[in-house]
């Protein structure tokens, strides 16, 4: 059983363009990938390179402070999150760096928004309603 | 950086002072050289833009007088 506090609140969803920017690739972008729920960001991030694999273009540009700089300039894209039970969500994710290879995805509080997460730590469990 | 939307960036600075003007508050849909309109909220701004010009790249940017970047606080950024 994954430990909950090592790893993190991680669920596998499926990531694809937004709608309007269908995409020839849009199958092979549908793939599974792990994001990490992350109360700590404002917006969702997707790891850097997916937007191309996804074949998304920008729709904008954002700044955002990290604990390690400070404006760090960065591309928007519109996403469609699709969580387990085929829960899709719409959102503006920001491209960024991630240091951890197999979490391609922070699910930041503009998921939240629509969602109850509920975290029990003494019985490693959480789960994501929307 | 954001090299893509380099173009759209400087049509925006150059709209800048007319935008806050007119339309402080709203969303700006800008493609290449030109300022395609203004719209109330993000999503109908990008949807407009995806109608009109389809999946390639294109600013929406809300016109605002102060930039205030989103704090990202996780660790796992490498930025």
């Amino acid at each position: 059983m994954t430990d909950l506090r090592s790893v993190g609140p991680v669920v596998e969803l499926q990531l694809a363009p937004g709608t309007g920017a269908s995409s020839t690739r849009e199958v092979a972008a549908r793939a599974p990938v792990l994001g990490l729920i992350d109360t700590g960001a404002t917006v969702t991030v997707i790891q850097e390179g997916l937007a191309t694999r996804l074949g998304l273009n920008p729709v904008g540009v954002a700044h955002i402070d990290t604990p390690t700089s400070v404006n760090f300039e960065c591309y928007r894209y519109l996403v469609r999150l699709v969580l387990p039970n085929e829960i899709v969500l719409e959102t503006i994710a920001l491209e960024a760096p991630l240091a951890r290879q197999h979490v391609a995805c922070l699910l930041g509080r503009d998921v939240l928004a629509h969602a109850v997460l509920v975290y029990i730590g003494y019985g490693n469990l959480f789960s994501l309603s929307v | 950086m954001t090299k893509l939307l380099e173009d759209e960036l400087r049509t925006y600075q150059r709209h800048r002072e007319q935008l806050l003007a007119a339309a402080e508050g709203k969303f700006v849909l800008i493609k290449d050289d030109r300022v395609v309109g203004t719209f109330d909220s993000e999503m109908d701004a990008i949807r407009q833009g995806y109608a009109v010009f389809g999946n390639v790249p294109f600013l929406v940017k809300e016109i605002v007088e102060i930039e205030v970047p989103k704090k990202i606080f996780s660790p796992l950024l490498r930025v």
